[in-house]
């Protein structure tokens, strides 16, 4: 080779540089066809996640605790008390946890769908809309009244007389609401769908 | 004998004068990046010890009558082996301190300026480590698979989501499908197990390679000695035997309190949380993801807007924005701070007003968010917190800056500075 540099005189391609140019497409080329290969790294969604299969009719149950799967009673729960519950036979969908809560009835305001809620038992989903926990209750002993719900997370408050409507922390949206109502022999059923998607809004 | 045996084959001498003559200058703060190494090493040894017993599936098996996540039960069986427990918490407690020491040698190559030209390879090198590693604890924490470790998961699944563009595919790279996907711990047992290790060891290896190559900085206080002698060389200690006296008993003091700790202080009580249940827990993640976790606290959450179809969302803004503009300015740091000349001392920090008080903001906002992370303990509103936050960086930076200012103004008559 007289030539050493890959410069060629009069602007024609030179051998090296012809070369060089095909290698490096043929690289890309190969690299490209490696990209494909993700596609099969990224499974699809099973569609598992926060389907709710709650229908109207099934019985409420506790979700944890020594009563776990038990059926819910009326006189279980107090004025301020709440627990988290489950419909009957349903208890593997995290989608279908409640957040059931016993205030008087008088206390709920829209937009808190009063027309769901019987005795002073409203429920709304469990599962946090900021990034999925599952929230608890704060009881207000002075004024048990003025109890809320909190995420232990990173503590959004639900207003659960309102709606369950966000009075602090990150979370975007309110909790949905879910009917409720109490039966002839005390039990606790749902008598509604969710009123909204249940989970995180990314 | 053996050493002649293996010198005849391996020219093991040769080896010998060529690396291991080499001289480490001595600081103590140049010792982090030794217990960095360390504690790797005491993860691996851990890390296979574990590897043996654990099985990455979340089918249900019995444990004590009771149907549990596979992988939930095979931990616990672990914990219930002698010793088991505590190799279980020796592999914890080095991976806290492992990323402890990163940071304090993160911040000793800051704050001595060793990241300037010509080490600004070594100092990217170092955000990759740093990062992996936090990978490592990131997809270690969630193979006891307890009911902390799938919500803290769960949590950082949806921030993964919240990425604009790309986070649902990332999400479902990430965890193989919508956690919790059966596929999801057999991901992360090989990414923590396999790829996250071998590409910590060979970036490590590089770092040490680029190390040995360019030579450690020395402390200033040599260059006026070496002015004395008109020499060149390195000033500091022969890395075979004085530095490996000091490596050496490093490590073994290392395992010291680790072992110790390891013993008589629980953690990840994996029996207490109790298999994966839907459970309103007080979650706080370990202390190294507190930041992060801390700053999701102080976001409104209606805080959310478009940019060309994608949604930023306020997880956005607190897990992935909040960090990736940290790692950015970090990884700029060195193509800012140009020397004239490539430079090989350390600087005194107390010397570098601008950059040391920047710094020191940079910890205030580490500090101020991990605080942040206590709000509901404290009964502080969010948005108060955040106005705290605020101007307790801006009076970390203002006031350390001026100290330094007429610090360093008062003692620059003389004409080098002693470190
Ligand atoms: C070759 C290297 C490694 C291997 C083979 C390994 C293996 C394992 C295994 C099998 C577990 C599950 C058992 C358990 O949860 O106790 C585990 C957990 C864990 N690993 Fe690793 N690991 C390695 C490196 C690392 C590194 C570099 C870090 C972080 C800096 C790390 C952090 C963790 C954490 C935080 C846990 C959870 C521990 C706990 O349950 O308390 N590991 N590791
Ligand atoms: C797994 C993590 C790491 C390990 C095991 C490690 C190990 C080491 C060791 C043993 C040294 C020499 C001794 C010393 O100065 O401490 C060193 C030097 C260095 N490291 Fe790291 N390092 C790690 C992460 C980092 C990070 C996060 C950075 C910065 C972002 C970094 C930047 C540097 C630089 C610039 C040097 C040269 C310092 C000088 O010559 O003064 N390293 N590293
Ligand atoms: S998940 Fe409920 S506040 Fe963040």
């Amino acid at each position: 080779m007289v030539e050493n540099n890959s410069e060629s005189r009069d602007g024609k391609v030179t051998r090296r540089q012809f070369a060089l140019g095909f290698i490096g497409a043929a690289g890309l080329a190969a690299f490209g066809s490696l990209l494909s290969f993700l596609k099969v790294l990224t499974p699809a969604k099973e569609g598992s996640g926060y389907v709710p299969t709650v229908k109207s009719g099934d019985k409420l149950v506790y979700a944890k605790g020594s009563r776990q799967g038990s059926l819910l009673k009326a006189s279980d729960l107090q004025i301020g008390d709440a627990v988290l519950a489950y419909p009957k036979g349903k208890t593997k969908n995290v989608a279908n946890i409640v957040q059931l809560i016993r205030l008087k009835e008088s206390e709920y305001k829209p937009p808190t769908r009063v027309n769901e809620t019987d005795e002073g038992f409203v429920a709304y989903s469990a599962v946090c809309t900021h990034l999925g926990c599952i929230v608890g209750w704060k009881r207000n002993n002075k004024d048990p009244e003025a109890s809320i719900i909190e995420c232990p997370c990173h503590n959004s408050m639900y207003d659960p007389a309102l709606g369950a409507k966000v009075i602090g922390g990150p979370a975007p949206a309110p909790l949905p609401q879910i009917g409720v109502k109490v039966s002839k022999d005390g039990t606790l059923v749902f008598t509604s769908g969710f009123s909204g998607p249940i989970g995180p809004k990314v | 004998m053996i050493s002649k045996w293996l010198d005849e084959r391996l020219e093991l001498q040769k080896f010998k004068d060529k690396f291991l003559t080499k001289t480490f200058p001595t600081h103590p703060s140049f010792l982090f990046g030794e217990i960095a190494l360390f504690s790797f090493i005491t993860l691996v040894i851990t890390g296979i010890f574990l590897g043996f017993l654990y099985e990455p599936s979340i089918g249900k098996v019995s444990l004590f009558g009771a149907m549990v996540p596979a992988a939930y039960a095979s931990v616990v069986r672990i914990d219930l082996l002698p010793m088991g427990i505590i190799i279980r918490r020796i592999h914890h407690w080095s991976a806290m301190i492992m990323i402890a020491s990163i940071i304090a040698h993160l911040a000793r190559v800051y704050f001595t300026s060793a990241y300037r030209k010509p080490r600004e390879i070594n100092w990217l090198i170092g955000l990759g480590l740093l990062g992996i590693t936090l990978g490592a604890a990131f997809t270690g924490y969630l193979l006891p698979y307890s009911q902390f470790s799938v919500t803290a998961t769960s949590i950082a699944y949806y921030i993964t989501e919240s990425v604009p563009w790309i986070g649902d595919w990332l999400a479902r790279l990430i965890f193989a499908g919508e956690f919790p996907a059966h596929a999801t711990v057999p991901r992360f047992f090989f990414l923590h197990v396999m790829l996250i290790p071998v590409l910590l060891l060979s970036l490590i290896g590089l770092h040490l390679l680029i190390l040995v190559k360019q030579k450690h900085t020395e402390p200033g206080a040599n260059r006026n000695r070496k002015e004395a002698q008109a020499g060149r060389r390195l000033i500091g200690i022969p890395v075979w035997p004085e530095q490996n006296y000091i490596s050496v008993s490093l490590f073994l003091f290392l395992m010291f309190v680790v072992v110790l700790m390891a013993t008589y202080i629980p953690l990840n009580p994996i029996e207490l949380y109790g298999p994966p249940s839907p459970e309103a827990t007080v979650m706080r993640p370990d202390w190294y993801f507190l930041p992060i976790y801390g700053f999701l606290k102080l976001i409104p959450g209606d805080l959310s807007f478009t940019i060309a179809g994608g949604k930023i969302s306020p997880e956005a803004i607190g897990g992935v924005f909040f960090p990736g503009f940290l790692v950015m300015l970090l990884a700029a740091i060195p193509f800012l701070d140009r020397p004239k000349e490539p430079q090989n001392y350390i600087e005194n920090p107390l010397h570098r007003p601008f950059m040391t008080s920047l710094g020191i903001a940079g910890a205030t906002l580490l500090f101020m968010t991990t605080l942040s992370g206590y709000i509901d303990v404290f009964h502080i509103a969010p948005s108060a917190m955040a106005i705290y936050v605020i101007v307790a960086i801006a009076a970390a930076w203002v006031i350390s800056y001026l100290l330094l200012r007429i610090y360093s103004r008062s003692g620059k008559k003389g004409e080098h500075v002693k470190n």
